[in-house]
């Protein structure tokens, strides 16, 4: 006892089931079989007897976390072309899952998708076995856990904030439900997927490249044919097609950082303390029969209260069912042996951490913010820069509809797509735009529409894809070469991807600077035909800002007036 | 072979060693651009595509004459454009694969294809048809791999009139052999796109700028890039809206083949499907004014197959 009341105050979060593998060793073989018997009957763990499964239980939960994780990366790397004009797998599919997404969807554009029904699976498990998604399944908490082995947390932080959660939930649903979308902003998953699309992987593809095209260009041959096979294989397995750059990449860079920090003040400080969607599977999980017994700590030790990752145990020494997320370590570091899982669990009677003046404020922003956002004066400027993706909903549905989760600028195959900032205000950051003097959208591709998880993009086959109208280009004469400088070009006209090409020129006689007469032909927009690609723009040769510019649908029409940005 | 042995030499001498990518320097007086008095031109009609590019390469003396054993040969057609092989905005499929074909019975040690495409490569490289039929030959001695950037080196082009530096793809200049897969097809800027107008896939930079004066630099572009010999793809071209095309409204089936030596010749024979002279293709007059060949079809000696 004295031994672990020293470990409990200066290891306070080592993992405890390193000094106590070697408990149950002995017994390992039999107790397994009897573990796997009660697992079967809904519970683990429980008399001091098997403890042999304990440390294998966590090894279990690690491994189902990988795995998770794993499918997780695996589906990102695949969010890419890859030779065939449709996606084939779901690799939308933690979004569709993802229960805050569901809810706040639902609540914004105020229908039911289809597409989003996998939540429920999600929240059928909270219901019967608790937050288990947290614990289990989420690649952010499992990156949280990973990151574990290299910060760890200060005891002059430890900063305890549980009731913020739930306000950041209230704020968001809130806001949802007066059709603003703010659930891209804390959503963990989109959180992730943005960090990892705009700055992890371009950072790791950078740096591995960068690395080889070093050795090839500067290296002697007899090496760089060495590396370069080497390559070949980062190239197949690991790393994107190319190289791609994004706006935000910084911002985005540390908002995923921060999380990782934070965890300075505390394990899972993220999931404890901000997660919206943590909060939300946690008040579920409150009427989850399945929890882990005994329901209080005991008095006598302290074990439970310091060592669970997840600070489950309030003031009052009891268990709270909606901060834990069933990791089940404490299976293993409960000096007595006797917590157990199983279906016993009665409703408990205290409410989650969170008092009423909180809750009232959290209700008061969420009713306020929408509002302030929609009286903002850039909801009456014209946008004429804000090019949709192909599929995009009307503005304000499309707003309504995206969560910010940044499939759709992944996936984009000339990384054309990129992320608003606050050009626009708070509510459309990280929402994507076309830019396309950075890259065009592609006449033939539907990716972005088919990796979209809630329809704000609408699904577009290839003939409905060739009419979309994303905006309409329009020339600057003063620029634009046959016009400015007498001189032919009409690069443009070459590259508009449109079967009856909405760029056509006018052949003419003019003399030019030097009184020379020449043949010129001086191109125009037919706006009839013109769907906004931005080809035009992207190839344009002049230098600098090009002389061909797309502006978005309706941002150039007359029937444009003030407010209709926001209803 | 000695230009080819020359810029080898000077590839591997240079690769890895130097921190500036070597500027090749060529004079088109030591290329010994050559004008051929009367060149000859082949033609053949039919369906069967594969037969037909035997029946060309023969008669031009067979692959052998062009291809020693262990030789690196660079097939180069068009892909430049995400369409499908009857849009007409591709070199055919069929082509590609019988000139690798006839390549590694030669005894190439490699065969390399690819071109620097306009759309996203790899749905160009897709659609074409061109990378799934290559892949169905299923020959490790064939490469068709995507434009690798760092491998274009600057060349100072002597002679160039309109342009005298500009970077090229290294696979491109240090082949032994070149063999140039046009497709015939409309060019708004340039008139038609043919064999000359090719060169364009093989070249880095911003390409756009280019255009200011197109054919002069395409002609210039050629000093560099002198085929072994050019075959154009006729079966279908392209009558209106290219290069790029897409409506099938604008191509016309011709099942015609068209190949020689003499880059300028093919050039103005190709011409003349389109109902034009050769002289209509400013481009094969700034070749023929530059010594890459004849564009005056009645010096060449014409001979047209049937299948």
């Amino acid at each position: 006892m004295a031994a672990s009341g020293k470990d409990a105050g200066a290891g306070r979060y080592t993992d405890p089931s390193a000094g106590k593998a070697g408990h149950g060793q002995g017994k390992d073989t039999s107790v397994g079989k009897e573990g796997q018997g009660r697992g079967l009957s809904g519970s683990f763990g429980g008399a001091a007897s098997d403890r042999g499964i304990k440390p294998r239980l966590k090894t279990v939960r690690t491994g189902v976390q990988l795995i998770c994780l794993g499918l997780f990366l695996w589906l990102f790397r695949i969010t890419d072309y890859t030779g065939s004009d449709t996606i084939p797998w779901a690799v939308n599919i933690w979004f569709r899952l993802d229960p805050l997404v569901g809810a706040g969807v639902t609540l914004a554009t105020r229908t039911l998708i289809f597409l989003l029904w996998p939540c429920l699976v999600v929240i059928g498990v909270t219901f019967v076995f608790g937050r288990v998604f947290c614990g289990w399944v989420c690649p952010l908490g499992t990156l949280i856990d990973l990151s574990g082995r290299f910060i760890h947390p200060k005891k002059k932080f430890q900063v305890q904030l549980r009731f913020l959660k739930y306000m950041i939930l209230i704020v968001v649903l809130l806001s949802a439900f007066f059709t603003v979308q703010l659930v891209g902003l804390f959503d963990p998953l989109s959180l992730l997927v943005r960090g990892m699309t705009f700055s992890i992987d371009p950072l790791f593809n950078f740096l591995v490249t960068g690395g080889f095209d070093w050795i090839y260009l500067n290296g002697p041959a007899w090496l760089s044919n060495q590396t370069e096979a080497v390559y070949d294989v980062f190239k197949s397995f690991l790393l994107p097609y190319k190289q791609s750059f994004f706006f935000l990449s910084v911002f985005s860079f540390f908002l995923l950082v921060a999380i990782f920090v934070l965890e300075l003040a505390g394990r899972r400080f993220w999931c404890r303390n901000l997660c919206p969607l943590g909060a939300m599977l946690g008040l579920v999980s409150k009427i989850s029969p399945f929890r882990r017994i005994p329901a209080r700590a005991c008095k006598d030790c302290d074990m439970c209260r310091t060592d669970c990752p997840m600070d489950a145990v309030n003031e009052n020494r009891q268990i709270m069912t909606e901060e834990c997320n069933l990791c089940m370590d404490c299976l293993a570091y409960c000096p007595k042996g006797i917590t157990s899982f199983q279906f016993k669990g009665s409703l408990q009677k205290n409410l989650p951490d969170i008092g009423r003046r909180q809750v009232l404020a959290a209700g008061l922003l969420g009713i306020a913010l929408p509002v302030v956002i929609r009286t903002d004066a850039l909801s009456r400027m014209p946008a004429p820069d804000v090019i949709r993706p192909p599929g995009a909903l009307a503005e304000n549905d499309f707003l309504a509809a995206c969560v910010r989760c940044g499939e759709c600028m992944k996936v984009c195959i000339n990384n054309a797509l990129q992320p608003l900032f606050l050009e626009r205000g708070l509510a459309p950051m990280f929402t994507p735009v076309l830019v396309p003097r950075l890259g065009y959208c592609e006449f033939n591709c539907t990716l972005c529409t088919q990796v979209c998880p809630t329809r704000a993009l609408q699904p577009l086959d290839l003939a409905q894809k060739h009419t979309f109208v994303l905006g309409t280009a329009w020339f600057d004469k003063n620029r634009c070469i046959p016009y400015a400088e007498k001189r032919p070009c009409i690069v443009c006209e070459e590259h508009c991807p449109v079967h009856d090409k909405a760029i056509k020129f006018h052949t003419i006689t003019v003399v030019d600077d030097r009184g020379r007469t020449m043949v010129l032909k001086q191109p125009y927009v037919r706006q009839d035909l013109c769907i906004g690609c931005g080809i035009c723009e992207n190839v344009c040769p002049v230098p600098g800002t090009a002389a061909v510019h797309v502006a978005a649908k309706g941002s150039m029409s007359d029937t444009f007036g003030a407010g209709t940005s926001y209803p | 072979m000695n230009r080819r042995k020359f810029l080898k030499q000077v590839t591997l001498w240079s690769a890895g060693i130097l921190m500036v990518p070597p500027v090749f320097d060529i004079s088109p007086a030591a290329l010994g651009a050559k004008t051929d008095a009367a060149p000859d031109i082949f033609a053949t009609k039919g369906k069967d595509i594969t037969a037909m590019v035997r029946q060309l390469v023969d008669a031009m003396g067979g692959m052998e004459r062009f291809v020693n054993k262990k030789d690196t040969v660079v097939v180069k057609p068009n892909i430049g454009w995400d369409r499908n092989v009857d849009q007409g905005a591709n070199t055919h499929p069929q082509v590609v694969t019988a000139l690798a074909g006839l390549a590694l019975e030669a005894g190439a040690a490699k065969v390399l294809v690819f071109d620097r495409t306009c759309n996203e490569e790899r749905r160009c490289y897709q659609n074409s048809g061109i990378k799934p039929a290559l892949d169905a030959m299923d020959d490790r001695r064939i490469a068709c791999e995507y434009i690798d950037d760092r491998k274009f080196v600057p060349v100072k082009i002597k002679g160039g009139r309109s342009l005298t530096e500009w970077s090229f793809y290294k696979d491109a200049l240090t082949a032994d052999c070149y063999i140039n897969v046009p497709v015939a097809k409309h060019h708004s800027s340039s008139g038609l796109t043919l064999g000359l107008k090719n060169a364009m896939g093989v070249i880095g930079g911003r390409r756009g700028r280019l255009h200011m004066d197109l054919s002069p630099r395409i002609a210039d572009l050629n000093l560099v890039i002198q085929p072994d010999f050019t075959l154009v793809d006729a079966t279908r071209i392209l009558l209106r809206n290219g290069p790029s095309g897409g409506r099938l409204s604008d191509v016309k089936i011709m099942d015609t083949l068209i190949a020689g030596t003499d880059p300028v010749a093919v050039d103005a024979y190709a011409t003349t499907l389109f109902g034009l002279e050769p002289a209509d293709v400013q481009s094969t007059v700034e070749g023929f004014e530059r010594g890459l060949g004849q564009m005056d079809l009645s010096r060449c000696r014409i001979q047209v197959f049937d299948t």
